[in-house]
């Protein structure tokens, strides 16, 4: 996969070790006395109330990982705590290597004005500007002019396609232009990391397919290091390249979406797993085999993000092997018929998978 | 600070120069003359600003409150007061003379009366037989009753600041007690309206009133009391049986007045006017609904004669 | 007792009040009981506050001023000197504004001296035309919003214009103008630091509550030692009744700004400041906005008793007509304080909401045009100044300012009407008025004085402890403790007895005239003009007409509190119906609910939390009114704050009575609000 190919020399753009967030008037007494074995039950009894238990992993470069989970899971908590809006209670956050609690307030301001962008459940676009200047907020807030900064916002504008409604007040727009608005001015700085804090679950679900649709569009143009948060595990599955499912504060599984819908670690993560259809949910990416030259291919191409239904059909009638293919048309792995026939209808424990 | 360290240096070099004669001309700061809310005192205030204009100094007008101004001139925010009438603003005008700064600029000519009345009609339709003379009312009390007075007459006294219980316990001296009752008006305008609305009806009223004043014109009956006698009030130890004495309309001024403005202080100390004075004064605006400012204008260039020889 | 059972609330009702009555009935009056009457041991407490201010004000920290006029030194307090400093600059700022508008030579004199002046009579500052005046807000009416406002603001001045009104108009105006954007200013950072700091928050809380409840004439005479009088004590008097609102405003507003609107400004990069002043408060700007309003709706309601205190303008034309028993001009002259309202109000919304373009790319004259106009405009109305003041014979110049009194009048029309209701209405009200002095009003205030304290404060305590525990209790009755000790109790009971009388029948109104007006939009709209209009109205002027219809009894004071006190109570009601959610409406329609059950079993609940905060305001603004109806002539606090105006302790009887009245406010206020907030979490609609 993407990832076993890009990480191993290059530092993680986020790396987060054992980092907890407690809420409540002692909660670094009860942390430093609880000696890094946190029992949220133990805790709230106290009158604290456990955000995010011992959280640790990376995101690299060009990597999407999707935190998943219910209301109260910490999900949001932790992502607040990597873009430092609540204060870690402890742990190490690394931004780029840089140590990101121990930055002064400066240095997070400028942090924020030029790595980071931000898109919100809520929107959170500011009512009395209009869309243009909604977007432009972020440029001018770093002290840019007001005629380069518009102009910029208008390139977003178009961008998120909101062409002809710049001059609309975002009370004027529907939920989903509404977030386009908020992912065009995240996006205005040209931030490196991009965080999402469950952007698409207060549209309706026609709208959310196509905002999702349009989110792997930009992605896939611009490539950014990106922490999502989300309920959705279907939204989860189509949109991740690892997902990290959490429960009371603590990560219980974080892997590839394949190896989550098809080796839940524990039964928390079984439950969202089992009704979901993955041939409905994973991509062929997911489940091809890594490349081997020595192969022959039929003349069949799947692109690896298809989904695997909408391809099972014509990879089982190929005899030989089916090439997959990514966005520029190269060669990246096969697909068997024989393996495909596994995924359908195969037991888990058996399962054969990439990645 | 920068202007009044400007005038120190000016004022040091004019001394150096001219000592003795320092004095002898006004300020150019303006005279501060208040503003009431009765259209004698305006225009007075307008007439007397004229008077002061004529001896070229600066004049400034400011509404006050009737009662709250004594304590502004007493501080030197405002610099004069034209009517002071002895029963109603007495209590303020000493008050604020006895704390210092507030001094007393001698008394008009007016004969001013500051008493209960009747409205003219009372006696021409001869509602209540034997008014003025007050021993009349003890026969009628039903003419004056009204819908709160529980079938008694009804005495429309000024604001309890005006006189405190002077009314009530001079009801209970001539007898009268069981008969009337004192009711407080809010104020002149209170007062005022009720009579009007009476006039319409042709209704009984008696009620606190002064002269001279704007009712004159129409005709404003005061009752006869027994007469005035020093220490009749419950007061200064009588029994409280009589009538408002004849009473002083006064002037009172800042105490620097004289100081800063001695050509215009000698004016406004020999200023005084009379009845007939404040009654024309009030008519240009209540009669002829002229504004205060013309009314004033008009009546300056009518009474030169009057005038003239205060500022001489 | 089945149900007395199942009401607890009910019961406990029952139980208060058989104890109220055996109390009443039990305590003999008599002036040494202390169950009848508390003794007064606060009654020194007025001349001590009056005795400390006196002495910060003369005698604290003294100073010599040179005084240039006597050419001696002279001495004085500090304080003194530093308030008469701050008198000055208000001062200073309404005379430049107010000399703009209408010419004059204060400003000069504020560079050069009086000297000045007297020794270079041309040095006079003229008057804008009043053409000039009207075009130019227009053109800004225009430039903010478009036709609509600009056609508002031109009639809107060409009304004060025509009538004879414009020089007290633009002094009005101008003090206004400083005022306002005072009070905006000051309500805004006291705002943002009490959403910043606790402390402040909670140190402003209960000054506010005061602040509000407090009956203006009562710090009018501290304002006089502290300031003066003059329009600058006027201006600082209306400052202190309109910053409140703007405070509380704020704050309400700041804390409503959803958290992930303050974090994506956060995330953007923004510092401390930015984030205060491109997020905070632009967000906010709802209630923001609200709260400008209310400040010049405020400012315009003290037009009239600031001047009572040396603010010239409209206010005191007023007062001077109404002493004339002049209607008619009273009338026109409230409807120029109300014009000036509405046209301030309008431009400071369309200026708050106006749009920029970025990408019209405009030449010099386009982006200027509205500017170029302007001075295309005033050189225009200059000239025809010019040109009038030779056409115009006998010095009045009607193209540059049409004098006082010298428009047009319908003064004769009012004052017909006037008559014609007296002539027609006099006899058939009194026995109206009679009936409802003898049966209602006396019985009623009779009741009220024959309450033994003791009952007093059981009642009201009582009532506190099943609203709101023994919290409430305590605090109901430290208010009450506080009246109770002072000379003024049986004054304090006379206002109780008029207010709750009011409340009772404004209430009873404003629930049929709001209920029946919000069902349908049109009528809600009308009715809520129809409240804004009597709020800046000035009720001075109907109180003539009604003592002439009802002379100088309990019944006029009543009818001028009921007019007043029933804007709050029609418009919370309108308000709270309205915002009941359509789908409950609804509901209720499809069980088949007839327009009455709906209105009893689904609208009045669920708007009662919001018409309980609007009987609340009702409370407030009749204790307020029944202050102003002293004016009639009351025997209740009210007559002594006027009568504190020449008290030799002024300051302290008006402050400790205005307490008074504020505390009777506030002991209400803490009631109902503990009671609304209980019903509204019980109906979920926090």
């Amino acid at each position: 996969m993407s990832l076993d190919r890009e990480t191993a020399p290059r530092q993680p753009v986020i790396k987060c070790s054992s980092v907890y967030k407690i809420f409540g008037d002692n909660a670094n007494r009860m942390l430093r006395e609880a000696n890094g074995n946190v029992d949220a039950k133990a805790f709230q009894d106290a009158g604290c109330v456990v955000g995010v238990n011992n959280a640790s992993f990376e995101v690299h470069k060009g990597e999407m990982l999707v935190v998943m989970g219910l209301s109260g899971s910490g999900k949001s908590t932790l992502l607040r705590c990597i873009s430092r809006l609540t204060e870690t209670t402890s742990g190490d956050i690394h931004i780029d290597g840089e140590d990101l609690l121990a930055m002064s307030n400066r240095q997070l301001i400028e942090l924020r004005r030029n790595k980071m962008g931000m898109v919100f459940q809520s929107f959170a676009l500011l009512p009395h500007k209009t869309v243009l200047e909604n977007i432009a907020f972020p440029l001018q807030v770093k002290g840019m002019s007001t005629k380069d900064s518009m102009t910029r916002a208008m390139e977003m504008v178009e961008l998120v396609s909101l062409d002809g409604r710049q001059n609309y007040f975002p009370r004027q727009l529907s939920g989903g232009q509404q977030q386009r608005v908020g992912i065009a001015r995240s996006l205005a700085v040209e931030p490196d990391i991009w965080f999402l804090d469950e952007p698409f679950s207060a549209l309706d679900p026609l709208i959310r397919k196509e905002m999702q649709d349009e989110f792997l569009r930009l992605q896939g143009v611009l490539h950014k290091t990106i922490l999502f948060v989300t309920h959705d595990f279907s939204e989860a599955l189509r949109l991740a390249d690892r997902i990290a499912i959490m429960k009371d504060g603590i990560i219980e599984q974080l892997d590839t979406p394949a190896n989550i819908v098809l080796k839940p670690a524990t039964e928390y993560v079984r439950k969202f797993t089992e009704e979901v259809p993955r041939e409905k949910v994973l991509k062929i990416k997911s489940v091809m085999d890594p490349l081997d030259n020595t192969e022959e291919f039929s003349d069949l191409k799947v692109s690896q993000n298809a989904i695997i239904e909408t391809v099972a059909e014509s990879v089982l009638s190929e005899k030989k092997a089916v090439a997959v293919v990514d966005d520029n048309g190269n060669v990246v792995g096969s697909i068997h018929a024989s393996n495909m026939l596994y995924i359908l209808f195969g037991k888990d424990d058996t399962t054969k998978v990439g990645g | 600070m920068t202007k009044s360290l400007h005038k120190l240096a000016l004022g040091v070099a004019a001394a150096a120069l001219m000592a003795p004669s320092a004095w002898a001309e006004d300020s150019a700061e303006p005279i501060v003359i208040p503003t009431h809310n009765w259209s004698s005192q305006v225009v007075m205030a307008y007439v007397i600003g004229g008077i002061f204009e004529s001896l070229g100094d600066n004049v400034e007008y400011v509404p006050a409150d009737t009662q709250a101004v004594y304590e502004a001139i007493r501080i030197g925010d405002v610099t004069i007061s034209h009517e002071v009438w002895q029963s109603t603003f007495g209590a303020s005008f000493y008050n604020a003379m006895a704390k210092g700064g507030l001094i007393d600029a001698g008394t008009h000519s007016a004969a001013t009366l500051e008493e209960m009345g009747v409205p003219q009609y009372v006696i021409d339709d001869n509602l209540c037989p034997g008014l003025p003379n007050w021993e009349a009312l003890k026969d009628c009390p039903e003419v004056f009753a009204t819908a709160d007075s529980e079938g008694k007459g009804r005495w429309l006294e000024g604001p309890q600041s005006w006189h405190g219980d002077l009314m009530p316990t001079r009801l209970a001296a001539l007898g009268l007690g069981d008969k009337y009752v004192v009711k407080f008006a809010g104020g002149a305008d209170a007062i005022w309206a009720e009579l009007a609305s009476a006039k319409k009806e042709g209704r009984g009223i008696i009620t606190f009133n002064w002269t001279p004043n704007f009712t004159d014109a129409e005709g404003f009956v005061f009752i006869e009391f027994p007469p005035y006698k020093d220490g009749c009030r419950v007061a200064d130890g009588g029994d409280g049986s009589c009538g408002s004495p004849k009473g002083w309309l006064k002037k009172a001024a800042n105490y620097k007045f004289p100081k800063t403005h001695p050509a215009a202080y000698s004016a406004f100390a020999k200023m005084s006017f009379s009845s007939t004075d404040i009654g024309q004064m009030a008519a240009l605006v209540d009669i002829d609904k002229m504004s205060h400012q013309d009314a004033a204008t008009k009546w300056l260039a009518d009474h030169e004669d009057v005038w003239k020889p205060f500022t001489q | 007792m089945g149900y007395l059972k199942k009401h607890p609330r009910l019961a406990q009702f029952t139980l208060l009040l058989i104890a109220f009555f055996l109390l009443v009935a039990v305590v003999t009056p008599s002036e040494t009981n202390v169950l009848w009457r508390l003794p007064s041991l606060l009654a020194p407490l007025p001349g001590e506050i009056n005795a400390f201010a006196e002495h910060l004000m003369f005698d604290w920290f003294p100073v010599q001023v040179y005084d240039s006029e006597l050419k001696e030194y002279e001495q004085s307090a500090l304080l003194r000197e530093v308030t008469r400093g701050f008198s000055r600059s208000v001062l200073f700022l309404i005379e430049f504004i107010r000399e703009i508008l209408v010419g004059g030579v204060k400003t000069i004199v504020a560079f050069t001296g009086w000297q000045f002046i007297r020794e270079n009579p041309w040095a006079m500052w003229p008057a804008l035309p009043w053409t000039v005046v009207i075009s130019g807000a227009m053109i800004l009416g225009y430039t903010l919003s478009g036709r609509g406002l600009a056609l508002l603001a031109g009639l809107a001045l060409a009304y004060i214009s025509i009538f004879g009104q414009w020089h007290p108009a633009m002094e009005t105006l101008s003090f206004v103008l400083v005022a306002a954007p005072i009070s905006i200013f000051l309500g805004l950072i006291l705002g943002v630091s009490a959403y910043k700091s606790r402390v402040v928050a909670a140190t402003l809380k209960p000054l506010l509550n005061i602040a509000q409840t407090m009956p203006h004439f009562s710090y009018l005479v501290p304002v006089t030692v502290f300031f003066g009088v003059g329009d600058h004590a006027g201006a600082i008097a209306t400052i202190i009744f309109a910053t409140p609102p703007m405070i509380r405003l704020t704050l309400l507003g700041l804390q409503n700004v959803p958290v992930e609107v303050v974090e994506a400004g956060m995330m953007c990069g923004s510092s401390d400041r930015q984030i205060l002043l491109k997020v905070l408060v632009p967000t906010a700007r709802r209630d923001i906005l609200i709260g400008v309003n209310q400040v010049i709706m405020q400012c315009l309601a003290m037009a009239v008793i600031a001047s009572f205190i040396g603010a010239k303008g409209l206010g005191f034309n007023l007062l001077l007509a109404l002493n004339q028993l002049r209607i008619g001009q009273a009338l026109e002259l409230g409807i120029c304080i109300v014009l000036i309202a509405v046209v301030l109000d309008k431009l400071s919304l369309a200026w708050a909401n106006k749009q920029t373009d970025y990408f019209a790319d405009l030449s010099f004259v386009e982006r200027n045009k509205h500017s170029l106009l302007f001075l295309a405009v005033f050189a225009i109305c200059v000239v025809l100044a010019f040109l009038g003041s030779v056409i115009f014979k006998g010095g009045i110049n009607y193209l540059y300012l049409i004098p006082h009194n010298k428009g047009i009048t319908t003064e004769w029309f009012w004052q017909a009407g006037v008559d014609w209701m007296i002539d027609s209405w006099y006899s058939s009200l009194q026995g109206f008025n009679r009936g409802l002095i003898v049966n209602v009003l006396q019985p009623m205030k009779n009741a009220y004085l024959g309450m033994p304290v003791s009952a007093t404060f059981l009642l009201v305590m009582g009532v506190g402890y099943i609203v709101g525990g023994i919290r409430s209790a305590l605090i109901v009755g430290g208010f009450l403790l506080f009246i109770a000790l002072t000379e003024w109790w049986d004054r304090a009971l006379i206002t109780m007895y008029m207010a709750s009388f009011a409340v009772i029948v404004s209430v009873t109104i404003g629930l049929i005239v709001g209920s029946v007006a919000a069902q349908n939009s049109l009528a809600s709209k009308v009715a809520l003009l129809v409240c804004d209009t009597l709020q800046t109205f000035p009720s001075f002027i109907y109180l003539i007409p009604v003592i002439m219809l009802f002379g100088v009894t309990d019944t006029s004071v009543l009818i001028a509190v009921i007019i007043y006190a029933t804007i709050p109570a029609t418009r919370y009601t309108i308000e709270g119906i309205r915002s009941v959610p359509p789908s409950l409406r609804e509901a209720g329609m499809m069980s088949g609910a007839t327009g009455l059950q709906r209105w009893i079993s689904i609208d009045l609940p669920l708007a009662f939390p919001h018409i309980m905060l609007g009987v609340n305001q009702t409370v407030i603004f009749a204790l307020f009114m029944v202050i102003i109806g002293a004016m009639i002539g009351t025997d209740d606090l009210g007559q002594y704050i006027l009568k504190a105006l020449s008290d030799k302790q002024g300051i302290g009887n008006g402050l400790m009575l205005g307490l008074c009245v504020a505390f009777i406010g506030l002991a209400v206020d803490h009631l109902i609000h503990t009671w609304a907030a209980e019903r509204k979490a019980l109906l979920g609609l926090t």
